[in-house]
């Protein structure tokens, strides 16, 4: 399947542009955040992104949550440049680690002050995990199937492998898939109790061993389909969780997912060859379960712009293949990796656009 | 064609499938005040009433009736409880189990800026679909499927999608919900909750009430249930999902997106409404849902449809229910008989189907369930017996 349109909304902005230039702006420190009178960092989404008035004008009471998801979505459709949508043949799956958990905790609030039968039956509506997924549905007025899913590590994989089943099955011609997150200073407590801040806000992807988390949120939308239009990023050549070594593609670039969420992150060495250069991002937008997806753009746009782009935070302690410079290159087939704290390992490969700018080559097996 | 060679199901109606016909049959509603926490909320809910030593996980009561649904499921499947040779995924739905909705952690944090970190741990380990794979060493794809109150039936539908495409061979889904105290406020302020024991779709309907449990399928691909020597009367047939693209809370007024996905259902399964034996319908007893429903099965089906909302006997279960429900409908088509619609005395004239009033025989192929959901999701799916 080929991604048609890419929506985004993170800490240094809002659309795929604003994506572009920090990858190529590189690293600046995230906004320090104060937990119960304890400093720390976070990447967190300035609220000033989210005053799209005509856009938002129906979800005033929503979360941030969801009106990041909104907006990511909506960005994804119309950045398609794909006018003659069948608003009936779009599904919509919303892939989340912790979902509505600002909107939860205000309602325990509720309940705690104001008693049980007193809460906000508008607060408790937002903090249903699926309030975002269908805030997309009712203002993008797509009816096609709408899905929540959530896992703590691969549910932006797992989102991606069902995008293609219904493809398949032609239960809808285009899936928009995404991730968001939103950050809480109940999540940051938790964070940084059950993994070890960046006391300087900086991500270190290369370092392994100890890691450094900083707290993202954001939210990032693709519009799939089995269609190759003009302004299509890539395809996403295959998905998998746990596929048998066998099957690894050698790519042209690998990014990994390191963001620190994992306090022993040195199995990553495993699956990288000294010949192959290997990129991360998690310092552009943070530390989040699900930030496979903003990765995952990073490789649509470095495909789509036959561009690699440095990485932000260049610390490089184990000696790797690091990509230092901003600059074209032919780049076909790319990787992005994630393993999760039991040793699993999803992948997504992408590769250039199919028919255009890409170039049709025969891969060899690695392993 | 995906059969389902096991099922399994825990609610108030009874510990395993066994003890809910039993409750059926005897038209038992086993419902009463909330024992499991502390709340000045007294609205009647559905409680199961034993965990078993084995399945008891302190703080995790969701995992507990996932897994007591899972085992009676993989048992009557003829799987054991390691499936590492096999290609097995697993996907739930749920709606309690994926929020960290600790009150006694959060009031800590709260007041004193620090909390044990136990209910988090609980909480992290505790994604039910990835706490099943884990515990039966599934090595398929693992998904939670967060769909407010269609989680359970789309979890089934999302399976269905995997087996059709090839990414797993076996596949338990289903749904499992615990009762909580959060939902439990939650539902109270929104003002669909009645006091009294609920009366899916009669006239005099005031709300919903609350239970807890969980439904469990096994599905397989035939090739796969023929190697295992596995023969099953039992299939899924389709599967059919649409959103209204209306309202948080609220369902469409005519009904659009159940009627698409009750259509995609059918035409999944390639077979006309008139084929349809009986509807196992969402059927909450709000004045809304039960509407609206009504309406669109009249339409669809016809007005001399055989219906039936099951939650007189399990109360609303959220993201449970569309796997018991799958249970129901799947055992009503093998036993040959649907339980009464429990509570229902009075016709809505607004509404133009009358749900079953007693145990009723059923003779037809196929059986249809719904569910419907916060958000506008819509979930259909076809059960087949051949």
């Amino acid at each position: 399947m080929n991604i048609n349109g890419i929506g985004i909304v993170f800490t240094r902005g809002r659309g795929i542009d604003s994506f572009e230039k920090a990858l190529q702006e590189g690293w600046r420190t995230p906004s320090q955040v104060e937990i119960k009178g304890r400093k720390s960092f976070a990447y967190q989404v300035d609220a000033q992104m989210l005053s799209d008035k005509r856009l938002l004008k129906k979800m005033r009471r929503a979360d941030k949550l969801s009106k990041m998801a909104v907006i990511a979505a909506y960005e994804a459709l119309a950045g398609s440049g794909i006018g003659d949508f069948n608003k009936k043949s779009i599904g919509i799956i919303t892939a989340t680690a912790f979902g509505a958990h600002v909107t939860t905790f205000d309602f325990l609030n509720d309940i705690l002050d104001y008693g049980e039968a007193n809460v906000s039956p508008t607060t408790f509506s937002n903090s249903v995990h699926n309030a975002a997924a269908s805030y997309i549905s009712s203002l993008l007025n797509i009816q096609g199937p709408t899905l929540t899913v959530t896992q703590f590590f691969f549910p932006f994989h797992s989102a991606l492998q069902l995008a293609q089943a219904w493809l398949n099955e032609k239960r809808c011609d285009y899936v928009l898939v995404g991730a968001v997150e939103q950050y809480g200073d109940v999540l940051g407590y938790i964070y940084d109790s059950e993994l070890t801040p960046a006391s300087d806000g900086m991500i270190k992807p290369f370092n392994f061993n100890p890691t450094y988390q900083v707290p993202g949120e954001g939210s990032v939308f693709f519009l799939l389909s089995n269609k190759n239009h003009d302004d299509t990023f890539c395809e996403i050549h295959n998905v998998s969780i746990n596929a048998d070594e066998k099957d690894t593609l050698q790519a042209d670039l690998d990014i990994i997912d390191t963001d620190g969420l994992v306090a022993d992150e040195s199995i990553y060495k495993n699956c990288l060859s000294p010949a192959i250069p290997v990129a991360a991002y998690s310092p552009l937008f943070g530390s989040m379960m699900t930030g496979s997806a903003f990765n995952c753009a990073a490789g649509a746009l470095m495909l789509k712009k036959q561009t690699v782009y440095a990485n932000p935070v260049a610390d490089n302690p184990k000696g790797l293949n690091i990509v230092g410079e901003t600059g074209r290159s032919n780049i076909e087939l790319l990787r992005c990796i994630r393993y999760n704290c039991h040793g699993e390992k999803a992948e997504i490969y992408l590769r250039g656009k199919p028919n255009g700018e890409g170039r049709e080559v025969n891969r060899q097996n690695q392993g | 064609m995906i059969a389902i060679t096991g099922f399994g199901a825990i609610s108030a109606a009874g510990g395993n499938v066994a003890e809910t016909l039993d409750a059926f049959s005897l038209a038992k509603r086993n419902a009463g005040e909330v024992t499991l926490f502390d709340t000045s909320l007294r609205y009647p809910v559905f409680e199961a009433k034993h965990i078993p030593d084995e399945f008891f996980l302190e703080g995790r009561r969701t995992l507990s009736l996932a897994l007591i649904a899972v085992d009676e499921a993989l048992r009557s499947a003829g799987l054991g409880d390691d499936l590492s040779g096999l290609r097995v995924g697993v996907c739930l739905g749920t709606t309690v189990a994926c929020q960290l909705n600790d009150i006694d952690f959060y009031k800590a944090y709260r007041d004193s800026g620090s909390a044990p970190m136990s209910p988090v741990d609980r909480y992290l380990k505790g994604n039910i679909a990835e706490y099943i794979s884990r515990r039966f060493k599934a090595q398929g794809p693992s998904l939670t499927v967060v769909n407010a109150c269609s989680s359970g039936t789309d979890a089934i539908g999302v399976a269905l999608s995997w087996l059709n495409n090839g990414l797993c061979d076996i596949a338990i889904a289903g749904g499992a919900d615990e009762l909580n105290r959060v939902p439990l406020c939650g539902f109270g302020s929104l003002g669909i909750m009645s006091m009294d024991l609920c009366a899916p779709f009669d006239r005099d309907r005031k709300g919903l009430n609350l239970g807890e449990g969980a439904g469990v399928v096994v599905l397989e691909t035939n090739e796969s249930a023929q190697k295992r020597g596995v023969i099953s009367d039992l299939y899924l047939m389709g599967y059919g999902s649409s959103g209204d693209a209306y309202h948080l809370t609220a369902p469409h007024p005519e009904g659009a997106g159940l009627r698409i996905s009750i259509k995609k259902a059918l035409a999944d399964a390639g077979i006309g409404h008139r084929e349809v034996s009986f509807v196992n319908a969402h059927g909450t007893a709000t004045p809304d849902n039960d509407l609206v429903e009504g309406n669109v099965l009249a339409d669809v089906f016809g007005k001399d449809l055989k219906m039936l909302s099951t939650k007189g006997f399990t109360g609303h279960t959220l993201g449970a229910a569309g796997g018991l429900e799958a249970v129901f409908a799947a055992v009503g088509l093998r036993e040959g008989w649907i339980p009464a619609n429990a509570g229902f005395e009075n016709k809505d004239d607004a509404i133009p189907l009358i749900p079953v009033r007693e145990k009723t025989a059923i003779d037809g192929r196929y059986a249809v369930s719904t569910s419907l959901a916060f958000g506008g999701n819509n979930a259909a799916i076809v059960i087949g017996r051949i």
